[in-house]
């Protein structure tokens, strides 16, 4: 409180200081660099969606031109035809609900029981979930899958979705929010005869709603955006998640499309990403306070 | 207040479960394969040492972490100083559309990497690419970014640095937002630069920000395997082929000793690599 008085005195000089010309250059050559730097991040993803909409032999012809008359939807009908893109999503949506559902539930739960019992062998069992989170995927990546052979799991529902399922990360992040719930409350609900459960559920629960928005958000990216693991485990076409159907898109429509020309591919490459981003684009507007605070809750997980 | 004591186990066990079964048990297996020579059928064979042996006497394998040890040079660094530079701008209350920008930068890092990647390969192809394109348009020549060695790796390093910079960014913000503003207040009554501030406030403050971002993106680059996968499958003559790749290539292959061997190296590789980057920046903290 007491360095108050000091920064109303110093604010002074710098406020007079920005009438000078030389700050009101600065400030523009900020915006400048700014601004191109948008440009340069929302280009792609914007030039991929126009050009998806307009004929293929366009897209290679004249890239930079955008001609609303010769608006088609000629790519996207042609790659439904080709991609087997909406088995993809119905795979994504379904490893997206179940393994989303029990990392939801289970690592927020499993958080209660670090942030706020002891117990014996909990700084043992926390370890484990610090190893998890320091461990690089590809180490695992060869014996999960030979697991999974023995297992008869490869290409299988369970194989996508229990690998990797209760987040440690969800873990980590939910034991430091719930840590900070008060004490006091937790008894209250006790006295009141709740159960162990009941208290995570009745009194927990509402009052972590804002970080659970955010862990939810962050869940479904990383389930969404998933490929390693998919790429490994589920290479069929009948479990191909979204983004393994999307990684092998070429072969897909060449396949499909005898003597398809480069045109015609790269119209429809780029109508099945454009239908990839979508959705993620249109999560992200929603809730995009919520992404920012998961992703960095994510970030600081080192 | 006495709690239940079976409570808090019932909690964790689903947690317990499932890191013993896909996270102690693999890791337990891989060890062991990683002696054996084996194809996924029939029985193991032991081999002792021989498959590090065989990797470490590798051409293709050495050239891996090699590949990826350039792309590491022409993306952290990059990526560290616009992170920091981008960090401070929108870390002052004073810019205008600060919010956008924020939200904005964020984009590439939350889009699928693999729609992304496959719209790198229509944007940066040789003949009919939009980036082409744009630099015929200024009277440049058409540059081979996927087919020829010397521009692979930049672009796919491009692709790498254009999905998580706005990440790095939100990052440094996080780490920026620790620092009293009293610092920069005196420090521009007494005169010095922007730059100068730079140098000695923002960024020894923020080291250990810095410090986490050298560990994650050195972790992360040298396991990229959907870059590698998706826009250039390894090639041209094999310059984008990352240790990431690499190994995805052994289980390709079905040669699972060799890839268990290469796995565990390069988890050995990226363990060091980073406690020798928190060592680095340890010193000068001492200093």
């Amino acid at each position: 409180m007491t360095r108050t008085p000091r920064t109303a005195q110093t604010a002074k000089p710098t406020g007079a200081r920005r009438l000078t010309s030389g700050h009101f250059g600065r400030t523009l050559a900020i915006q400048a660099f700014l601004m191109l730097l948008l440009v340069a991040f929302l280009a792609p993803v914007v030039w991929a969606i126009l050009s998806s909409l307009k004929p293929a032999n366009d897209i290679i012809r004249a890239p930079l031109v955008f001609d609303p008359s010769s608006f088609s939807l000629d790519n996207y009908t042609a790659m439904f035809e080709d991609v087997p893109i909406v088995r993809g999503f119905g795979n994504t949506g379904v490893v997206l609900v179940f393994k989303g559902a029990i990392t939801m539930f289970f690592a927020p739960l499993a958080a209660y029981g670090f942030a706020k019992y002891d117990f014996r062998g909990k700084n043992a069992i926390f370890g484990m979930v610090l190893i998890t989170l320091m461990l690089p995927t590809i180490v695992l990546i060869i014996p999960l899958l030979l697991e999974m052979k023995t297992l008869g799991w490869v290409n299988t529902y369970q194989g996508l979705i229990l690998v990797g399922a209760i987040d440690a990360f969800a873990i980590f992040w939910m034991r430091q929010v719930i840590s900070s719930v008060p004490d006091e409350l937790l008894d209250a609900a006790r006295v009141d005869g709740c159960s162990e459960f009941g208290i995570y559920w009745r009194v927990i629960v509402p009052i972590i709603r804002p970080a659970l928005a955010g862990l939810a958000v962050l869940t479904i990216m990383n389930i969404y955006n998933d490929f390693v693991w998919p790429v490994v485990i589920a290479s069929s076409d009948q479990r191909a998640t979204l983004q393994v159907v999307l990684s092998t898109l070429a072969q897909n429509i060449t396949g499909n499309r005898i003597g398809a020309d480069y045109a015609t591919v790269t119209g429809e490459l780029l109508a099945a990403s454009s239908v990839a981003l979508i959705p993620l684009l249109i999560l992200f507007v929603l809730l995009q306070r919520h992404f920012i605070n998961g992703i960095l809750a994510g970030s600081v997980k080192g | 207040m006495a709690r239940p004591r079976a409570a808090p186990y019932v909690f964790v066990a689903p947690f317990v479960a499932i890191f013993l079964a896909f996270s102690v048990y693999p890791l337990v297996f891989t060890a062991r394969l990683s002696l054996t020579n084996w194809r996924g059928v029939g029985d193991p064979m032991w081999v002792g040492w021989d498959n590090y042996a065989y990797l470490l006497t590798n051409d293709r394998f050495w050239s891996s972490l090699w590949n990826s040890a350039v792309l590491w040079v022409l993306i952290v660094p990059v990526q560290l100083v616009v992170g920091v530079i981008v960090a401070v701008l929108l870390n002052s209350a004073k810019l205008q559309l600060r919010g956008m920008y924020r939200v904005a930068f964020i984009v590439p890092f939350v889009m699928p990497l693999v729609a992304v990647a496959q719209i790198w390969v229509v944007l940066f192809d040789e003949g009919y690419g939009a980036v082409n394109s744009l630099l015929g348009s200024v009277g440049l020549p058409n540059v081979g970014w996927l087919t020829t060695g010397t521009w692979a790796k930049p672009t796919l390093a491009l692709l790498f640095l254009w999905k998580t910079t706005g990440f790095i960014v939100i990052i440094m913000l996080s780490g920026l937002q620790s620092i009293d503003s009293v610092l920069y207040e005196s420090a521009s009554l007494d005169g010095a630069s922007w730059s100068r501030q730079l140098r000695s406030i923002t960024v020894p403050l923020i080291r250990r920000t810095i410090m986490f971002v050298v560990v994650l993106q050195t972790l992360a680059v040298f396991q990229m395997f959907a870059e590698p996968f998706v826009v250039t499958q390894g090639g041209p003559y094999s310059s984008t082929t990352t240790a990431g790749y690499f190994l995805y290539n052994h289980i390709n292959r079905a040669d699972l000793g060799t890839g268990a061997a290469n796995s565990l190296l390069l988890v050995v590789l990226v363990m060091a690599l980073s406690l020798m980057f928190v060592r680095m920046l340890r010193v000068e903290d001492g200093s």
